[in-house]
């Protein structure tokens, strides 16, 4: 059966028009009278799917157009070309209509009112999405069980820690039912037990709901840990659109081996190692598989100097970094 | 017959989506109630300037009419008293930081996005917040301009409680209207660095015109123009009605109010279309 395409951007761009401000005092009264602008470039003819029930990581370094793209799918903000297509529905012209079927959760945001409980706030956005009194209630209780809240439900948002407010901010986008859940970056600031617990219940949401999830984070756990398909995005452009697995896999023929010897021992210049560390008897090297084998490796090694061996990949904050740095 | 039955459904089904949309604002309006009862100090903060204004007018009429039963453009001193008590109520008792900061901070900073991407109408909103806000502080001057009034000025010779209800409407038209401008103005922040003068000059404006001294009191030319500024329909006109009430003035007050907001809400759904559009969001 074919999958139906929930989000589809289609060479979406937006450009944003910037006063420009002259050097100096003679700069700033030749602006007032003649001002000139720049034009900035956050999206660039960007296009791609997303399948109805996928988690997918839309990342880049900052200033990427990650968030830039989220606001133009959540309807905030007009694309200057291109069309989105979210659920069927065009965002910027029936952005009231698409509220109904998405939640959103900004991690630097805050949308709950601070001066109220969170209780009173699941209330308020219940009324908000003109849902019955009955159902906001069963859907409350379904979700405080859900997110355990019941130690602070009552307690005023004001008074709580990062990690429960947090819990409670995407409590309350999610009091409507959404189909598809944008979250940018909605682990920022938080340790990493919370981190861990978010991530369990987002992919909960998913597994349960057959929810959407379209996630932007800096946090590489976040992405390792809940995505199936990572799209990076760099200076305005998709630089990568794949599966998890590919992406690794691609990068797979990198090898990262960690040695600790007895004795301090020099190796000399191989052809596809890289000395990373070299550090007295420990030791930490870049193996590309493709010019040299692991096996290879180990005969320049001297097996009666070797107190302990570790042999892995290279972790996936390394390959996002490098293709950051590959591909702009 | 089947065109009746059609008429009467797409009548209620629009009265239920209505009655759906009413119940989202006024659960806005419940919710900042709510909020506000959370800081009542501040509230209290505010009635210093409030006492001092009317201290102050206090002592100034008292010193003018040197004999109370004197009339000065057609004002008795007591009336002159409730005057400034009662326009000061709806100044004072109307004022909210979210009209005229906080939305304009929203559009500067990107924040009003968060507003955009939720099923309700943002203006809508606004002023169901607004009037959440200064439900319970508008209560509370009134009670203590009241007794003031009472205790300096004595009984209003002319005053009717049947006329309370015409008072009223005009009384909640001009703080709606109020809302309304306040809210142009913010909104403005879509074009203009910093709508802060603006504000500032309209709060000038309404305060030593329209709420310290009558209209009559002005030279007979400044006249007309305030009677067509919005002065006549905030202040004024409905404290004109608490001391002196005809029917005439207050049609001629409501239908003012009415024109006022049709031209003002004109204003407003363009702008803030027009605004929307070029909205630019920060930190993206």
């Amino acid at each position: 059966m074919e999958q139906r395409m929930i989000i589809q951007a289609q060479n979406l761009s937006k450009t944003f028009r910037v006063k420009e401000k002259r050097k100096g005092l003679r700069g700033s009264l030749r602006s007032i009278v003649k001002p000139s602008y720049k034009e900035i470039k956050a999206v660039e003819d960007i296009s791609f799917h997303i399948a109805e029930g996928e988690i997918i990581a839309f990342i880049g370094p900052n200033g990427a157009g990650k968030s830039t793209t989220i606001k133009m799918l959540t309807g905030i903000l007009y694309p200057s070309g291109g069309e989105a297509m979210v659920d069927d529905i065009n965002p910027c012209k029936k952005r009231k209509q698409l509220a109904y079927k998405i939640g959103t959760v900004f991690g630097q945001k805050e949308q709950l009112w601070t001066h109220l409980t969170p209780y009173d706030n699941f209330k308020f956005f219940g009324a908000v999405y003109d849902i019955a009194e009955k159902e906001v209630e069963a859907r409350i209780e379904e979700l405080k069980s859900t997110f355990e809240l019941s130690e602070f439900i009552n307690t005023p948002v004001r008074n709580l820690s990062l990690g429960q407010r947090i819990r409670c901010e995407i409590v309350a986008s999610l009091i409507h039912k959404p189909k598809i859940l944008f979250l940018d970056e909605p682990t920022i600031g938080l340790d990493p037990v919370v981190k861990e617990n978010i991530r369990t219940l987002i992919k909960k949401m998913n597994k349960d709901y057959g929810m959407t999830v379209f996630l932007t984070s800096h946090d590489v756990g976040d992405i390792e840990k809940l995505c199936k398909r990572i799209i990076i995005v760099n200076h305005g452009k998709i630089v990568l659109d794949d599966s998890m697995e590919k992406v690794k896999y691609h990068y797979l023929d990198k090898k990262i081996i960690e040695i600790k010897m007895k004795e301090e021992m020099a190796l000399p210049r191989i052809e596809g190692v890289t000395v990373l560390k070299s550090k007295g008897v420990n030791l930490k090297i870049e193996v590309d598989t493709k010019i040299i084998s692991i096996q290879e490796v180990l005969k320049w090694l001297d097996t009666d100097n070797l107190m302990d061996i570790t042999i892995s990949n290279v972790p996936l904050e390394s390959i996002i970094t490098q293709i950051y740095k590959e591909r702009s | 017959m089947l065109l009746i039955l059609k008429v009467t459904f797409n009548w209620k089904w629009r009265y239920g989506q209505n009655r759906g949309n009413m119940r989202k604002y006024l659960f806005i309006y419940k919710t900042t109630l709510m909020e506000t009862l959370q800081y009542l100090i501040n509230i209290f903060l505010g009635f210093i300037s409030f006492f001092l204004i009317i201290f102050v007018f206090l002592n100034l009429w008292q010193y003018i009419y040197s004999d109370s039963s004197n009339l000065i453009d057609g004002y008795s001193m007591s009336q002159m008293v409730w005057y400034v008590i009662l326009t000061e109520i709806m100044w004072f008792g109307n004022r909210n930081a979210m009209l005229t900061n906080q939305i304009s901070n929203d559009i500067k900073s990107g924040s009003i996005a968060y507003g955009l991407n939720k099923p309700y109408n943002y203006l809508y909103y606004t002023i169901a917040k607004h009037f959440g806000d200064v439900t319970i502080k508008l209560f509370l001057y009134l009670f203590v301009g009241i007794i003031m009034g009472l205790i300096f000025a004595g009984r209003l010779p002319n005053f009717q409680f049947r006329n309370l209800p015409f008072i009223a409407i005009t009384f909640l038209l001009g703080l709606f209207v109020n809302a309304l401008i306040r809210i142009a103005i913010s909104i403005s922040s879509f074009w203009i660095e910093d709508a802060k003068p603006i504000h500032w000059m309209y709060d000038k404006l309404i305060l030593v015109i329209g709420t310290l001294f009558p209209v009559e009191m002005f030279p007979i030319w400044l006249q007309p123009f305030i009677k067509c500024s919005p002065i006549f329909v905030i202040t004024y006109g409905p404290a004109k009605l608490i001391i002196d009430f005809s029917m005439e003035m207050f049609l001629s007050v409501v239908f003012a109010q009415v024109i006022y907001i049709v031209i003002v809400v004109s204003i407003l759904t363009v702008l803030y279309q027009k605004g929307v559009k070029r909205l630019n969001v920060n930190g993206g």
